[in-house]
């Protein structure tokens, strides 16, 4: 029955039908699918599958992705609720995009995809100044610092991710704080991010989940 | 002596000239050009086209362009606040459109050659067609119906209500866009522009399914053209890939010229539209920042030799940053002008 759920509820992702995949959702739930099963069985492999997917056939579109992202966050913010015991969540990110940089699409989708593998995630919004970045992580508990750049030069920017190292560096948070970069600029130069000082990229929301999944592991004890 | 216009000429007919065209879109380093912040250059219409005929003449490329930035489109079509930054482009902080409540008021001008924020790229044109008509072809960069929406709305606005609706609005907004396009084509056009950069990257099957494709971009498309037909007119899709959709536009709207994305493969492109199209092989420009000269030289050939094997070719730029060091520069344009010549260049 499962497999059947996450057959119809990938095949609405892919059609960038979010009515027909929540009430693919809705009515596995109604007819007896718990909300970890939900979580678990069917959003979860749906991102795996759409990961697979890119690496055979790099074929998945920015629709796709927004849409999968999207609905994968607002199905897990749904069934967390109503979980049996509550979940622990993976770890926590703060999330925002560079310093100058105004453009929040790719921002939006790795959020969704983070969510939608129980990541906590603050959303700073667009144009964070570095001092913040870091001053929301250390608040918030997070584990992971996530910049996204659309443009090259917000990317290399004195003001963006390099900041953020430095402070990082200055006040001797390093050790327990990662920094992830992303967006269109990193896309163009795969080793963009090493110009900057982050500690990883991921090139698209789905692979995101991966290496932030994995940045957190390096730094919770 | 050969003009950019004759190997333009030459690709386009199949004709023969001493080299291909090679385009280059050098934008925000006018500025540095002429020793000026990027805000106070691209408030003068006469700034930038000085500085596009001067870079233009001191490195040998074939075009020069009336572009200032993506968001002057934005502008044009309402109160829209742009962000200066001192080392790239501008690009726009706040939307003319604040929600898609805003789409009903949405006015769509009808003469462009009056209106204010038109001024100074009508200025730039005129300057331009002054001193390189006819010579070297005059740029302009046009955004699609389809694409446009993301500079009035923001991006994640727009896929929004591009995907879940409403329907209503958001055709209500594609038809105002659309009818924006034909005005601002028109404009250009009469102004001296050659070449028409169209730019859909919601026309990429990078950004859409196939199947969104052939419902709306296309549609959307015929809709834009239709009333000036395509001369002049280059699909583009920013940095994202055509292939898959060349044969499909070409057959919908006849556009015969198409500026890839670094990630298509330009033998595989050649042989979905066989030797009618021009096809522009595009450098993914970024890396130039950082990669030593012979690295990019080797680049520009590799890009130069399998376009040449096809005729009707030109090689392009993307979006040369600005932190591109003037070395690279020199060294791009070096390898494209010595690999693209027609007596043995080819890239061998």
């Amino acid at each position: 029955m499962l497999e059947e759920i996450l057959t119809s509820y990938y095949a609405a992702i892919v059609d960038t039908d979010r009515s027909r995949a929540l009430a693919v959702v809705h009515d596995a739930v109604a007819h007896g699918a718990s909300p970890e099963e939900i979580v678990f069985h069917v959003v979860v492999p749906a991102i795996e599958r759409t990961m697979q997917t890119i690496s055979e056939a790099g074929d998945v579109n920015l629709a796709q992705h927004f849409m999968g992202s999207q609905i994968g966050a607002q199905v897990v913010e749904e069934m967390i609720p109503l979980f049996s015991t509550k979940p622990e969540m993976a770890g926590r990110i703060v999330l925002g995009t560079a310093a100058g940089d105004f453009h929040g699409l790719g921002k939006r989708i790795v959020a969704g995809c983070l969510k939608a593998r129980m990541i906590d995630v603050l959303d700073l919004g667009l144009n964070v100044p570095a001092e913040r970045f870091v001053d929301e992580a250390v608040a918030a508990g997070a584990q992971v610092i996530g910049i996204s750049s659309m443009m090259v030069h917000t990317a290399t920017s004195e003001h963006g991710a390099r900041k953020v190292r430095h402070i990082l560096r200055e006040r001797k948070l390093e050790a327990r704080l990662r920094i992830i970069v992303g967006g269109a600029a990193y896309r163009w130069d795969h080793d963009l991010y090493k110009t900057v000082e982050a500690d990883a990229w991921a090139e698209n929301g789905i692979l995101a989940g991966e290496v932030v999944g994995a940045l957190i592991r390096e730094v919770l004890p | 002596m050969t003009t950019g216009m004759d190997r333009l000429a030459a690709a386009v007919t199949g004709g023969s000239s001493d080299r291909i065209p090679v385009f280059c879109n050098l934008l925000d380093q006018g500025a540095r050009e002429l020793g000026m912040p990027l805000r106070e250059y691209y408030a003068s219409g006469e700034h930038v086209a000085e500085a596009q005929l001067r870079m233009r003449e001191k490195y040998g490329y074939d075009n020069v362009w009336s572009l200032f930035y993506v968001g002057k489109e934005a502008e044009l079509l309402g109160p829209a606040r742009i962000a200066f930054a001192t080392d790239g482009p501008p690009n726009v902080e706040a939307f003319p459109l604040t929600t898609v409540e805003d789409i009903p008021c949405l006015v769509v001008p009808t003469d462009l050659r009056s209106h204010p924020a038109f001024e100074e790229p009508l200025r730039c044109l005129q300057i331009l067609r002054r001193e390189v008509g006819g010579r070297y072809p005059i740029c302009a960069y046009i955004t699609a119906s389809m694409t446009l929406p993301a500079i009035l709305l923001g991006m994640e606005s727009w896929m929004e209500l591009l995907l879940n609706g409403p329907t209503p609005l958001r055709d209500e907004l594609l038809t105002k866009c659309s009818d924006f396009f034909r005005v601002e084509i028109a404009a250009y056009r009469d102004a001296g522009a050659d070449i028409l950069l169209y730019s859909n990257p919601f026309g990429s099957t990078d950004f859409l399914p196939m199947k969104l494709i052939e419902e709306l971009s296309l549609p959307w498309m015929v809709r834009d053209l239709e009333p000036g037909g395509v001369a002049g007119v280059v699909y583009y899709c920013g940095s994202s890939r055509l292939n898959a959709v060349i044969p499909k536009v070409l057959a919908r709207t006849g556009i015969a010229a198409y500026y890839l994305s670094p990630l298509d493969d330009l033998v595989e492109a050649r042989r979905l539209v066989g030797d009618k199209v021009v096809l522009a092989g595009v450098i993914n420009d970024i890396p130039l920042i950082g990669w030593p000269p012979e690295c990019v030289r080797e680049e520009v050939r590799r890009i130069v030799a399998a376009g040449m094997l096809g005729g009707r070719f030109l090689f392009g730029t993307l979006v040369m940053p600005l932190a591109i060091p003037e070395h690279n520069i020199r060294a791009l344009l070096e390898a494209a002008f010595e690999f693209g010549r027609r007596d043995g260049g080819g890239g061998r």
